[in-house]
């Protein structure tokens, strides 16, 4: 009845590349031109949170373990939480900009919970490595949304915080064994039953 | 330097993994629950790859303590027990085995020969609830009052919008519920596992998940992350159009605890016992998240509005305390059928505990419609009366911490 955990993984890669595409497209042509058609500015906070909204069924479908439970748990609250405050930013209901200091929480968060609920070394295998790179790219990556809370206009910080979801979108593509660009099951996981 | 650290990145990357990640149960024989018609020679546990046997791999527990395995052996990856003729009964198993990824994954899960498995919450050696299981519950039932009763509040009895403060209550009930609710479930898998916390992480909560509680958590996690979109809409946008499923879903979800508490599972329930439970459930959440509405926001923020939301909320209340009162006589007499079990059983006693407080809650909210009303009525004011509601939804907390402990604990057979 469930989806391969490979294909979930996909899916969310697909969502979080879209959002990063969204956010440098934004990032290219300029906010002022980006937001020309109202809509736009409401696609990658939107999709923030619908990827969050759509992490709740992950999160209590796929229960092998609890360390699993809890990590999916936390990146659909910071999705949802992130989301929703850049969507009340663009609709003009917060004013602030430290309000974006939420997404610099979110993106500690998300990257801590990488890295606790991996609790192999680095080279242990490639889902480790994968699971040490994320965790650390977005703990790094929270300097951008921090950066944007006080020069909003710093284009350094709206590229590097656009590629941060562009690259997170990239090692999801590559988290699982039967992943397609580096595609084969482990010796130790037997003979292949996908 | 760049051009080395890309290229060993992409080689680590395409460099064979080692496994998966952890080893997950993917099934047993026997089966989850199953019950069997004779006693099984062997107990086997598949998993979705290669794991290393540890001592004492497989434990055996009938319901009167454990039981010798002869011989456990590691087959690939399947890990399998011969175990002794078995009498008729519920039998648990309890298993941990070394992972491809050095991590000791455990579980529990039950079957039965020639009766009933035992729900693996109720598996060999679970203590059942314990004080800080009641704690989160109550926790949990606070929670529906802030984001439901909100809700409700806000819909049948002020009929307007609000503060911002209405949206910043009723958004924390969605938030304390997901993970209120996410904690009840950990602590209920960590007794039925019985494992150390650091252990628990890597506790396999299948069989957990396939109970009636673990499907209602999965059905109350999803409504109420789906609630608390709709919330997060409706503050956005303005619009109320969003608030009405929010509140009606809210409501409907919020019946998973009556369809997997006493009232769905115990002996003698039925549609009606399911039923009962939900409106007793419901009136009591939308009453005390009402009163903590009018005490947080309208009474502070909306001077202008206090009358005609008194007024209107006193009918709402009426309603909610018959519903209440209707409901609860019903399953107190469903499940003390003797008069003397109130007195004679801890279930009782506690359930005496409750009927008072519920009638000091009854007579608090009475004085408040017999005094207070009519004066509001009339346009006039009463010193001290936000503080006297303040009291009354303080009692109504403390109902609530009681009927935590009342759904914990076991009614009488």
């Amino acid at each position: 009845m469930q989806p391969p955990a490979e294909h979930v993984h996909w899916l969310f890669a697909t969502g979080v590349l879209l959002l990063g595409l969204c956010l440098l497209a934004e990032g290219v042509v300029g906010t002022e031109i980006w937001r020309r058609r109202a809509w736009r500015a409401y696609l990658w906070p939107g999709l923030a949170f619908t990827l969050g909204v759509l992490m709740w069924p992950v999160m209590t479908f796929y229960t092998n373990s609890t360390i699993h439970m809890l990590a999916h748990g936390a990146w659909a609250e910071m999705l949802m939480l992130a989301g929703a405050v850049e969507l009340a930013l663009v609709r003009g209901k917060l004013h602030s900009q430290a309000w974006r200091l939420t997404m610099a929480a979110a993106l500690v968060v998300s990257g801590l919970a990488f890295l606790v609920h991996e609790q192999n070394s680095w080279f242990f295998q490639r889902s480790s490595f994968l699971h040490h790179l994320m965790g650390w790219t977005l703990l790094f990556a929270a300097v951008f949304p921090l950066v944007r809370s006080v020069r909003p206009r710093s284009q350094t910080a709206v590229i590097g915080f656009a590629l941060t979801f562009v690259v997170i979108a990239v090692f999801l593509y590559c988290d699982r064994d039967v992943a397609p660009v580096f595609g084969h099951i482990s010796p130790l996981a037997g003979a292949p039953h996908r | 330097m760049r051009r080395a650290l890309l290229v060993a990145t992409v080689c680590v990357l395409a460099l064979p993994a080692q496994a998966f990640a952890h080893a997950t149960l993917e099934r047993t024989s026997p089966g989850f629950e199953q019950r069997l018609p004779v006693s099984p020679r062997t107990v086997t546990l598949h998993f979705d790859q290669y794991i290393e046997r540890l001592p004492h791999a497989i434990r055996l527990y009938s319901a009167r303590g454990e039981l010798a395995v002869p011989r456990i052996r590691d087959k690939g990856r399947d890990l399998v027990a011969t175990v002794p003729q078995l009498r008729a009964g519920g039998y648990t198993i309890r298993w941990h085995a070394l992972s491809g990824d050095g991590h000791v994954v455990s579980g529990v899960f039950t079957f039965g020969v020639r009766a009933k498995a035992p729900a693996p919450t109720a598996a060999f050696g679970a203590s059942g609830p314990t004080r800080t299981e009641d704690v989160v519950r109550w926790l949990y039932f606070l929670s529906l009052a802030l984001l439901v009763g909100g809700l409700g509040f806000r819909l049948l009895v002020a009929r307007r919008p609000l503060p911002g403060r209405f949206f910043a209550i009723v958004g924390f009930g969605a938030f304390a519920t997901l993970n209120v609710g996410i904690a009840g479930f950990l602590l209920r898998a960590e007794d039925a596992l019985q494992l150390p916390f650091g252990r628990l992480l890597y506790g396999d909560l299948s069989p957990i998940v396939r109970t009636r509680f673990g499907t209602a958590f999965i059905a109350m996690t999803l409504g109420f992350a789906a609630v608390a979109a709709l919330v997060f809409l409706a503050w956005l946008t303005d619009r109320d159009v969003f608030l009405w499923p929010a509140f009606l879903v809210g409501l409907g979800f919020a019946s998973g605890l009556s369809l997997s508490g006493h009232s769905a599972a115990d002996a003698g329930s039925s549609w009606t016992s399911e039923l009962a439970d939900w409106a007793h459930l419901s009136a009591a959440i939308l009453w005390i998240g009402g009163l903590l509405q009018l005490v947080a926001v309208v009474w502070p923020l909306l001077p202008e509005a206090r009358r005609a939301t008194l007024l209107a909320f006193s009918r709402l209340a009426t309603v909610c305390v018959g519903v209440l009162l209707a409901a609860g006589v019903y399953l107190s007499i469903l499940r003390l059928p003797q008069l003397d079990d109130l007195w004679t059983t801890g279930y009782g006693q506690i359930l005496l505990v409750k009927i008072s407080l519920v009638a000091l809650a009854f007579a608090w909210g009475g004085l408040h419609q017999l005094r207070a009303v009519p004066v509001v009525a009339r346009g006039g004011t009463l010193p001290r009366l936000r503080a006297s509601i303040a009291g009354e939804s303080m009692v109504g907390m403390i109902v609530l911490l009681v009927a935590a402990i009342l759904v914990n604990a076991n009614p009488p057979h």
